[in-house]
């Protein structure tokens, strides 16, 4: 069974999108990391056009961090002093990145850009994965610990404008954050992917913040840098689906949950090579499919408006007409799905602590 | 240094895997760098 996606013209297997978007999902879980960095480069092996792909994703990332965000804002385990500078500097990295993709999309090399960031992002994680998990590995053979140092101080925290941030009672200049979101904001735009690979290693050894408050801040921050990514790709392309979209976020929404769920129950450092070696194996297939298979060209399927069914017609035309308020209602359709996700998650949480603890009681 | 290349024949023995890891990870850096390279000219 296939499914014509009206927006970026390709047919592809709905049951196929939803199982590689769950289990991407679930790996997100296990593992703490976003999906962007796997999941693009599967909708690319599935015939979805790199830069359809990138945008879609950023659509996706924005519902699944806007439910991860929830549960962290019900918790209070957010800093959002911190968040807003990150994203001061993610919106310009964003406004970059697009004027990046842009450049390329007009020379015609946008696809092979895409595909060669991929490749290498793929390659740097999944080595420098390997490496850490192998050294840990090792040293829980010979049961050694490892000594940390405190507060080392880099170049980035000479800067001036220093200022406070109660909540993770730091006294930082105001440029350490704001960098580090102007490379997220640039390597989000043109690759789809949250950024959080390396917001959570600069939050915790670039900024210094608590850890606790890291997952909660960089979904923080991921929401407006998604929200920016989603809306001018719609807005300058076009290229958002919202059929493609829906798949994408009912997949990975349930994979996460079963991912953190699973991750509470076994120790993932001995899972955490595997994951690098798979991050290395999807790398060295791009690597083929930009360097040494034949460039098939991928069949464009121009449909006519009266093939299409009336959901992808008013898709197709909402998307043509009025742009800016399509791109609007993308961001709003994420925004509500991942709210409405988290809900949930905290009504069966809810549920089975009550339910739990009568049968606990009753049992006792 | 020279100590360095002298006990590296017995380390690669003893630590062989982390050994095949080197030189996987070797060959993997090595075929993209090329790879780019060759697609860029």
């Amino acid at each position: 069974m296939e499914v014509f996606l009206p927006i970026a013209q390709v047919f592809v297997n709905p049951v196929e999108i939803l199982l590689l978007s769950a289990i991407v999902g679930v790996l997100s879980g296990l593992f703490g990391v976003g999906g962007g960095f796997l999941m693009t480069p599967f909708l690319i092996f599935m015939g979805v056009p790199p830069a359809y792909a990138v945008a879609n994703e950023a659509n996706n990332i924005l519902a699944t961090s806007v439910s991860g965000s929830t549960t962290h804002y019900l918790k209070n385990t957010l800093d959002y002093k911190m968040g807003f500078m990150i994203v001061i500097g993610g919106a310009i990295g964003t406004v970059l990145g697009i004027y990046t993709f842009t450049y390329f999309k007009g020379i015609g090399k946008i696809d092979t850009v895409i595909s060669l960031a991929y490749m290498y992002i793929l390659a740097i994680i999944g080595t420098l994965m390997l490496v850490e998990s192998l050294g840990e590995i090792d040293r829980a053979k010979r049961n050694l610990e490892v000594k940390k140092k405190l507060h080392v101080h880099y170049w980035i925290h000479g800067l001036p404008l220093r200022m406070r941030f109660p909540k993770s009672k730091l006294y930082e200049s105001v440029f350490t954050p704001i960098l580090i979101g102007l490379l997220v904001g640039f390597i989000a735009a043109i690759m789809g992917i949250g950024g959080a690979f390396i917001l959570v290693p600069a939050m915790i050894y670039i900024i210094k913040m608590p850890t606790k408050l890291v997952p909660g801040t960089s979904l923080f921050v991921t929401i407006f840098v998604s929200v920016i990514v989603t809306f001018l790709h719609s807005i300058n392309y076009g290229s958002i689906d919202l059929m493609l979209v829906l798949m994408l976020i009912v997949g990975s929404i349930v994979g996460v949950q079963v991912g953190q769920k699973i991750g509470e129950q076994i120790n993932s450092s001995g899972l955490k090579a595997l994951l690098a070696i798979l991050l290395l194996v999807v790398g060295i297939v791009i690597a083929y499919d930009t360097f040494f298979a034949e460039q098939a060209q991928k069949e464009i399927v121009k449909a006519l408006n009266q093939d299409l069914n009336f959901f992808s017609k008013f898709i197709k035309e909402f998307s043509e007409d009025m742009p800016f308020f399509y791109g609007l209602f993308s961001i709003l359709f994420a925004v509500f799905l991942g709210i409405s996700a988290a809900f949930i998650r905290r009504s069966i949480s809810r549920f089975r602590k009550k339910y739990f603890n009568k049968t606990v009681k009753q049992s006792k | 240094m020279s100590e360095i290349i002298k006990k590296l024949p017995s380390e690669i023995k003893k630590n062989k895997l982390k050994t095949g890891v080197a030189v996987v990870l070797s060959a993997y850096w090595g075929v993209i760098i090329v790879g780019t390279l060759i697609s860029l000219d």
